[in-house]
């Protein structure tokens, strides 16, 4: 594992000894490089997970979300060169120290075998992602968008440490690979609830689940563009990790300490995708729209079933990609126009018709079109909560339809019908703008041939 | 002040502590307390204004009241136990009065009220003193005697300093002010643990001292008491933005910094000892010295504060002399990956 982490550390005295016309060329060639090591770890053999050391292992759930994590960083540095060309050197090179910082951090955290390590790297992302999103972002909401960013998942983590350190008393360890083996059932008592509780709110705060999203269209809107990128490619990924990996200590409480999460889940996604309808900021539909996807996939690990589970790995790498380059998309619409209104930058397949096609691929895959993950990654949820409840598949079915409505409202509205007289002195896209798009797009058309190494632990 | 004299009354002050620390009978303890009293009532006044004197008389009063208090304890630990020697406290009476008078002299709540006050009214050297070095004496004695404190009035008053320290901060822009509520909230953090394990309270004691002395020298050398003034750092020496935010965020608790380590520990420490209500409440009593520490990230580093045209001429003028800055920074933020040594202190 260190071959990916000390080359990630390195990125940093890379950044600053690098001249001033290498910076952008030198961190982007080292990142891309360092992703294609990680590659190697989806050779996953057997369920088994593969263990690197005492304190890294890999199993088939970290390997792609890993993979994914490291692939991010190049396109996020890619994405950030516009908007950084006028600022001097040294904070350009603060900035990519900052992405570096937060991903040696996610690195670490997705590998964890100890569950006191993993809680304090999850942590630890919160420190350069809130200096990224307060130091770089462009409006003066983002202070108050940081602030709900940090205290919200403060205030649900605090209580995460606690219980982590009472399941190390009652067990003697937490290292994730003996609790596998240890795996006793929790006892019925009001204290176990509290307990199940404090373990769950942190990562529900950080899906987010449908009553504790507001910090999220906050802090993705004002981020800037590798900001949002990572929180919602990754971080957001960080919270289902979490749930996927804890509730396996955490039975049998589970089966009706989830009703109340369920309800708002399934509720969530309806009321999120609703939103997304009547928004006029290009960046808050495409928050919104991560919450809803998130609420998919709580409503998945909640019913813990094989399939679910699936489904929801599924879901999370493929929303991952369709959501970051959906930011993409919204930015190179952003540093034209100054502005994230959705009307103001309309008909646009008229003057960048390339770029139309790169929106046309990325509503359709967050629509969940056949063959993409993303359809693997809902219709696994969908059969799965199905069996949980017949009467699941009203609310899946409404929300598959309000998803399909508000991505083509998106797509139509910001590329079709008549542009607009005030922009068409727009420069055209750059060479690096459709090199980003379409290395979003590549990973996700190709998974859809060989969808099983994004399934995770139960195929 | 004559250099010669200044070093003598400094050298009193050392003395006194060193005094407290290393005794063996209750008279020389208090005999140490009240020399370091005396001794540092000239370094409080180093600048001679009304201001000044009102601090230093009100830090007077209430570590005098609490010097009387704790020989009133001394003598019924005698009367009890007929014996000076500082081992446990014989008496239940004895152990509660001299609990309030160390307090008082830690600047616990209830009785914080005057550490706002007399930190604000000081310089930042001699408030770096207060706060710091001061704190040494009282919690020695406290660890000594700890197996025998009373834990529902020790952690009463720990829990209550957390709270009054994170909602007093909430409404101040006084640097000094800010420091000395964070002081009262991380004394709460450190005699929390006092009867569980002491050598916590050490760490603790540690890395807060550690913490608040990058703090002060980096005020100091911005010559800045007000969040105004420090946000005009931006434009006399931006490293030392950099550098403010890494150590407020230590202050206030988050990983991956070194003020992590001592709440993690003593969080760990509680639970072992079956309480878990107590550290999670005081962990989200924490977040409160969060939410003003990252008031003053904000306006300081995370923002180009809007200033005047001539803060530019700031860095023309002299630059105060700061001792040790770079290691201090370096020891108050990196050290969490070191937290397996405390093995060591057991």
């Amino acid at each position: 594992m260190l071959k990916i982490i000390i080359p990630t550390i390195m990125l940093m005295p890379l950044t600053w000894l690098s001249k001033k016309n290498m910076i952008w060329i030198n961190t982007t060639t080292y990142s891309l490089l360092i992703s294609l090591i990680s590659l190697s770890l989806l050779n996953q053999p057997s369920n088994n997970s593969l263990n690197f050391s005492l304190m890294f292992f890999s199993d088939p759930l970290s390997a792609p979300l890993l993979v994914l994590t490291t692939w991010l960083l190049p396109l996020m540095l890619m994405a950030s060169q516009h908007h950084l060309s006028k600022e001097p050197l040294i904070r350009k090179k603060l900035y990519i120290t900052m992405l570096t910082m937060l991903q040696t951090f996610l690195i670490m955290t997705f590998t964890a075998t100890e569950l006191i390590s993993f809680y304090i790297l999850f942590e630890a992302t919160l420190v350069p992602t809130l200096i990224i999103i307060t130091r770089w972002g462009n409006q003066t909401e983002r202070l108050n968008a940081g602030l709900y960013f940090l205290f919200y998942t403060l205030m649900g983590s605090l209580p995460l440490l606690v219980a982590l350190i009472s399941i190390q008393n009652l067990t003697g360890s937490l290292n994730f690979l003996l609790i596998q083996y240890w795996n006793q059932a929790l006892p019925d008592s009001w204290s176990n609830i509290f307990l199940w509780l404090a373990c769950m709110m942190a990562f529900m705060v950080k899906m987010p689940l449908y009553g504790l999203h507001l910090w999220l269209p906050k802090a993705h809107v004002e981020a800037p563009i590798a900001g949002s990128m990572v929180l919602a490619a990754i971080l957001l990924k960080l919270g289902g990790y979490g749930m996927l990996r804890i509730t396996t200590m955490l039975n049998p409480q589970t089966s009706f300490m989830a009703y109340p999460f369920l309800m708002l889940s399934l509720w969530g996604m309806i009321m999120t995708s609703s939103i997304c309808l009547r928004q006029t900021d290009l960046k808050s539909l495409i928050a919104y729209s991560s919450v809803s996807h998130m609420a998919l996939v709580i409503v998945a690990v909640l019913i813990q079933t094989p399939w679910s589970y699936m489904g929801a790995t599924a879901l999370m790498i493929a929303h991952g990609l369709t959501s970051s380059m959906l930011f993409c998309l919204a930015n190179s619409n952003y540093e034209r126009t100054h502005s994230r209104t959705m009307i103001l930058a309309r008909g646009l397949q008229t003057l960048l018709p390339l770029m139309a096609a790169w929106w046309l691929l990325a509503s359709l895959t967050n629509l969940a079109l056949p063959p993409s993950i993303n359809l693997i990654g809902e219709l696994f949820v969908v059969m799965s909560s199905f069996s949980w409840s017949n009467i699941t598949i009203i609310l899946m079915g409404a929300n598959i339809t309000i998803t399909a409505l508000y991505s083509l409202y998106m797509l139509i509205t910001t590329q079709r019908g008549k542009y607009t007289h005030h922009i068409n002195n727009i420069k055209p896209s750059f060479t690096r703008e459709n090199a980003l798009m379409a290395l979003h797009m590549t990973p996700l058309l190709l998974l859809s041939l060989n969808p099983k190494i994004i399934l995770g632990f139960t195929y | 002040m004559n250099p010669l004299i200044f070093t003598t009354i400094l050298m009193t002050v050392l003395l006194g502590t060193m005094i407290v620390m290393m005794s063996s009978h209750w008279l020389m303890i208090w005999i140490g307390f009240e020399m370091n009293l005396l001794a540092i009532i000239p370094i409080l006044m180093k600048k001679y204004n009304p201001r000044t004197m009102e601090a230093s008389t009100k830090y007077f009063l209430t570590q005098a009241t609490a010097s009387m208090l704790l020989m009133m304890a001394i003598i019924i630990n005698l009367m009890h136990s007929g014996q000076w020697t500082i081992t446990k406290v014989f008496n239940p009476t004895a152990s509660i009065i001299m609990t309030s008078a160390l307090a008082m002299k830690l600047g616990l709540t209830p009785f914080h009220f005057w550490v706002p006050e007399v930190t604000q009214g000081i310089s930042l050297t001699s408030g770096l003193i207060l706060l710091t070095w001061q704190k040494l004496a009282p919690m020695s004695i406290l660890y000594q005697i700890s197996p025998s404190i009373n834990l529902n009035i020790l952690l009463t008053m720990a829990v209550l300093s957390i709270l009054v320290g994170g909602w007093g901060g909430l409404n101040q822009t006084q640097l000094r002010k800010i420091m000395a509520y964070s002081s009262i909230a991380h004394m709460g953090w450190m005699t929390a643990v006092l009867v569980y394990n002491p050598t916590l309270t050490m760490l603790n004691m540690l890395i807060y001292i550690m913490m608040t002395l990058t703090m002060f020298m980096l005020f100091i050398h911005s010559s800045s008491t007000t969040t105004l003034s420090l946000s005009h750092t931006w434009n006399k020496t931006p490293l030392t933005t950099t550098l403010i935010l890494i150590t407020l965020l230590s202050m206030g608790g988050l990983p991956p910094l070194s003020g992590f380590m001592p709440k993690w520990m003593i969080i760990q420490e509680l639970t072992k000892n079956s309480s878990i209500i107590l550290p999670t409440l005081m962990a989200i009593m924490a977040l409160l010295n969060l939410y003003f520490y990252m008031r003053l990230t904000y306006s300081t580093s995370l923002t180009m504060f809007p200033s005047t045209n001539n803060m530019k001429m700031k860095w023309q003028f002299e630059t105060k002399r700061i001792t040790l800055l770079p290691p201090l920074i370096v020891m108050s933020s990196l050290l969490l990956p070191l937290t397996p040594m405390l093995s060591i202190l057991d």
